[in-house]
């Protein structure tokens, strides 16, 4: 039987080898060990979200234009599977771990944030944890989406104190109205519903159901494991074991995207802006950040790793800087699709990571809010691609582009 | 146009492993610490000594 591997670029996995055992030494060194840990969770992120193809962009894609619900599906099991890891830890069932809930407001300023970030998503090519990956993988697309988000970032975090002042209700903890119990399970009642609905509707389109788990039997578990591709099963789990540890080491669920308002603030500083005085930056943990160095922010290091890990995973499945030329329509869509990312994540209070997966998982009504709008924004989204001619009209065989 | 791509983002990593690099010694290097006159005494306690046979660094037992 023909072996269909790709071959790994060995000079890539030796350079990200050595990289991630000097960014490790380097970590324990100048802050501890936790600090050093806290980038190899974020390693494990990267390897798994190459290796699983895990990413919300293009699952949505799939179930809006084709009704294939394969990544949506995934996507339930994540958020049932960490909402039953979270929900305990954030509940105080253990007290010996303090685990705090991803927070945010109900109100406008997440409805705006989330339904331009869905659209932002499909115009740049990937959501947060998306971006990250992609930019690992060596797609130079991603790289320009990457830099805009950054830039969309830093210029939401200037409007946002705007944003705040708009209608809003407050946090609401879906953990402290209900308690821990029946608000999970009815959050797993919601889940499910979900699941069932979007099952039903890719079975009446097709008339069968992509399975979660599909048989490969050209390679071996030991070659799937190292060169990949994983069920995206497998990458659901990864993922869950990976969120619990950022949960119980950092006290607060995997972020993504504050990290790039932080880097985009720092720039700018160095560049002369006065960048402390805005009100975002100016107090907390903003002020913290952006006066400390950029190693000693978790969200930072875990994204580096995020991305080292995918450039492994990547080398390893010999996948790594896939050919292709820029058109310039791409580079019009990421640019404007990295922005409204990055605008939206902030007004939004994270991304597909921290707003939707952390939200949800942990019990904030935000997140659910998140969800919705996103995905209405995704909708939108799609029909601009279709009107820009990036993808085919509805109706004809969809075929993966940019 | 692979070996493009790989140049391109090898020089995007580049640059911002230096800026990371940058920010970070920025942040971390102590300010100096201005000290006058600074008398280093040798009184023989060092465990290297060359006076002192018994030390754990004497060439002789």
């Amino acid at each position: 039987m023909k072996n269909n591997i790709l071959h790994p670029d060995k000079s890539i996995v030796t350079l990200v080898l050595i990289s991630i055992l000097a960014v490790s030494l380097t970590l324990q060194h100048e802050f501890n060990l936790k600090q050093a840990l806290f980038f190899l969770v974020g390693i494990g992120f990267g390897v798994s979200l190459l290796h699983a193809m895990f990413g919300f962009t293009g699952g949505w894609r799939m179930f809006i234009r084709e009704k294939r619900s394969i990544g949506i599906r995934a996507q339930l099991l994540l958020l049932a599977i960490s909402s039953i890891l979270f929900f305990p830890l954030v509940g105080d069932v253990f007290p010996n771990i303090s685990a705090q809930a991803a927070l945010g407001q109900v109100g406008i300023s997440v409805l705006c944030g989330a339904f331009i970030f869905g659209i932002g998503m499909q115009l740049g090519g990937g959501c947060g944890s998306g971006t990250l990956f992609t930019v690992g993988q060596g797609q130079v697309d991603m790289l320009i989406t990457l830099s805009f988000f950054i830039i969309g970032a830093v210029l939401g975090s200037y409007h946002l104190p705007w944003w705040l002042s708009l209608p809003n209700i407050g946090q609401v903890s879906l953990i402290t109205e209900l308690s821990i119990f029946p608000a999970l399970i009815i959050q797993l009642i919601l889940f499910f519903v979900m699941y069932l609905v979007v099952k039903k509707i890719e079975r009446k389109k097709h008339n069968e159901v992509q399975p979660l788990y599909i048989k490969d039997t050209h390679k071996s578990m030991t070659d799937r494991a190292i060169h990949g591709p994983w069920p995206i099963w497998v990458g659901v789990i990864s993922l869950s074991v990976f969120g619990l540890l950022t949960l119980v080491m950092a006290g607060y669920p995997w972020s993504i995207t504050f990290a790039f308002g932080l880097w985009g603030a720092k720039i700018l500083s160095a560049l002369g802006a006065d960048v402390a005085s805005w009100a975002y930056w100016s107090s907390g943990y903003p002020a913290k950040a952006l006066n400390s160095s950029v190693l000693s922010d978790i969200t930072s290091i875990m994204n580096f790793g995020i991305i080292l890990g995918a450039m492994l995973a990547a080398a390893l499945a010999g996948k790594y800087a896939p050919a292709g030329k820029l058109k310039s329509k791409r580079i019009l869509t990421a640019v404007v699709g990295g922005l409204l990312l990055g605008y939206g994540a902030r007004l939004g209070f994270g991304c597909n990571i921290g707003a939707l997966l952390g939200g949800i998982a942990t019990g904030s009504l935000h997140g659910w809010l998140w969800l919705v709008a996103a995905f209405i924004g995704g909708i939108v989204g799609v029909k601009i691609r279709v009107a820009l001619e990036l993808d085919a009209p509805y109706g004809v065989k969809y075929e993966k582009s940019k | 146009m692979k070996n493009r791509n790989k140049l391109i983002v090898g020089s995007a990593f580049s640059l911002a492993a230096i800026m990371v690099a940058i920010d970070h010694t920025q942040h971390s290097l102590p300010e100096p610490i201005v000290q006058e006159n600074i008398v280093i005494e040798d009184d023989n306690e060092s465990p290297c000594s060359m006076s002192d046979d018994s030390s754990p660094c004497g060439l002789g037992d």
